[in-house]
């Protein structure tokens, strides 16, 4: 997913959630931060940061892109990409966080910073949507 | 050494064990040759009827045109293989996500179409409500048309059995000519054993889908809410001494990977619950079969899901056991949307107390999880 080179130092991302919320119910409105530090703002490229839901199990894997916002130096005031930035956005009534057998499916804010010459440099952080039990019923 | 340049490289899906960029190289040097292979074989070809215009090689045939289909191929495979080889480096899988999601938005047969569009990734349903039903709303129809196996399984049997007829004459005349070819017996053997195999397999799947008569089902409403009971009908003809019938509800789910160049699909039952069910009795084919019952669906059940590679598949299943026939499943697909009880999260009173606050708190700070 990132491409690093060891000598380098990777840049410090974080992403905080308002109100330390990790479940949220269809149509709620997700409202997060994300920063960017000890990184030098003339290395970053851009900053892409999405909100995505993915499948994990057997079969491959599946994404879905619900809120995605990319970002270049141009775009920030000094063409400094670091300082802290809200996201905001209705969350949708499907697909609902499930844990099955051979499925699962996990929501996530993704924080991906591309970096000039050393490739990019991703965060998750995950979180539910929906109240889907964990386990489905046994089969009877 | 190992870790600059690998021998053997495994790949799992789309995943590789080799370094991606590598691979992106080697596919956009390939894709680059393969175009500009194209383009300058094409421009000497056309230049060359420019330059010395030649009508009788334009004459349809496999000639001129044929070169030029050909190369014109070349031009578009590679063309097409090196936009998406520069898109998929340049851009990152959220970014391709997104614009996939703008296009599809944009797509003019979808919009002829009614989908669920504020249900992302639950199945469209009208393929569901298009046959009204007798009894009740709809009539379901069933989810995998048996027309397709019958016609794969006569094809394999015919084209079987035809060179098996080919071989046994061979044999036989060996044989007749007392001059026995031992390792064709041999060989023989088997394969006429494959071939009756699949005759009576064949006949099987003829007597159960001709003789043992229609199974339909209907249902009062669609699409099918958690936490809310409907009603279903169902009703099977045929001239049958029925042991047990029974109607399940059924929940599934479905995943598809690659596993080499093959592509295979696994499906795991994870919910199913018996909606009715009747033993022993006879169904003439002047009076069929038909019964309704209650269809609860759970309200803590996950909605239909469908995406590229997984699923999750709701069904009704009527399974029969009838007496001088083999067992058989029936399924008809039903689309669950997701549910009150699913939708919303019952959320703590610290976590409200928070959420309520106008700043956003220094708690919920994720760091490092780097991929």
């Amino acid at each position: 997913m990132s491409d690093r080179s060891g000598d380098s130092v990777d840049p410090l991302l974080s992403i905080c959630l308002a109100g330390g919320k990790q479940s949220f119910s269809a149509g709620d409105e997700l409202i997060c931060e994300y920063q960017i530090d000890a990184i030098d703002p003339t290395d970053i490229q851009a900053v892409e940061v999405s909100v995505v839901w993915y499948t994990e199990g057997k079969g491959e894997e599946d994404m879905g892109v619900h809120y995605f916002e990319r970002r270049l130096p141009s775009d920030a005031e000094d063409g400094d990409l670091r300082p802290m930035r809200r996201l905001r956005t209705r969350l949708p009534n499907s697909p609902l966080s499930y844990s099955g057998a051979i499925l699962t499916i996990r929501w996530c804010i993704r924080l991906r910073v591309f970096l000039r010459r050393r490739g990019d440099s991703v965060m998750e952080y995950p979180f539910t949507l929906g109240a889907v039990p964990l386990r489905v019923p046994a089969v009877a | 050494m190992a870790r600059l340049f690998r021998f053997l490289e495994k790949k799992r899906g789309q995943r590789r064990t080799g370094s991606n960029l590598a691979g992106s190289v080697g596919e956009a040097i390939f894709c680059g040759t393969l175009f500009l292979l194209g383009v300058l074989a094409l421009t000497a070809l056309v230049a060359a009827q420019v330059v010395r215009y030649d009508p009788q090689s334009l004459a349809i045939g496999v000639g001129w045109w044929l070169v030029f289909l050909v190369l014109s191929s070349f031009v578009v495979i590679g063309g097409v293989g090196l936009i998406r080889t520069t898109l998929r480096v340049s851009a990152s899988a959220e970014r391709r996500g997104a614009m996939a999601r703008q296009a599809s938005e944009l797509d003019i047969v979808r919009e002829a179409a009614p989908r669920p569009k504020h249900y992302p990734t639950v199945p469209s349903y009208d393929g569901l409500t298009n046959s009204p039903g007798v009894e009740l709303a709809y009539r379901l129809p069933p989810s995998a048309t048996p027309g397709w196996r019958l016609l794969a399984t006569t094809l394999f049997t015919l084209a079987w059995n035809g060179v098996a007829c080919v071989l046994a004459v061979w044999t036989v005349q060996g044989h007749l000519a007392r001059q026995p070819d031992w390792f064709l017996t041999a060989f023989f053997l088997p394969f006429l054993a494959v071939g009756v195999w699949s005759i009576r397999y064949l006949l099987m799947q003829i007597w159960l889908h001709t003789g043992m008569g229609l199974t339909t089902v209907e249902i009062s409403d669609c699409p099918l809410v958690p936490g809310r009971t409907y009603r279903v009908a169902i009703a099977q003809h045929g001239h049958i001494t029925v042991k047990s019938l029974e109607l399940w509800l059924v929940c599934e789910e479905e995943a598809t990977y690659r596993q080499g160049t093959d592509i295979r699909t696994e499906v795991r039952r994870v919910f199913e619950q018996q909606l009715w069910s009747h033993r022993d009795f006879r169904i003439e084919p002047s009076e069929p079969f038909q019964a309704t019952a209650p269809l609860p669906i759970p309200a803590t059940a996950m909605h239909s899901f469908h995406a590229a590679h997984n699923s999750v598949n709701w069904k009704l299943a009527v399974r029969g056991e009838v007496a001088h026939w083999p067992p058989f499943e029936r399924g008809f697909s039903i689309v669950v949307y997701p549910g009150e009880a699913t939708l919303r999260v019952e959320v703590s009173a610290s976590v409200a107390r928070n959420a309520l606050r106008p700043q956003l708190a220094a708690n919920g700070t994720t760091t490092g999880a780097k991929a």
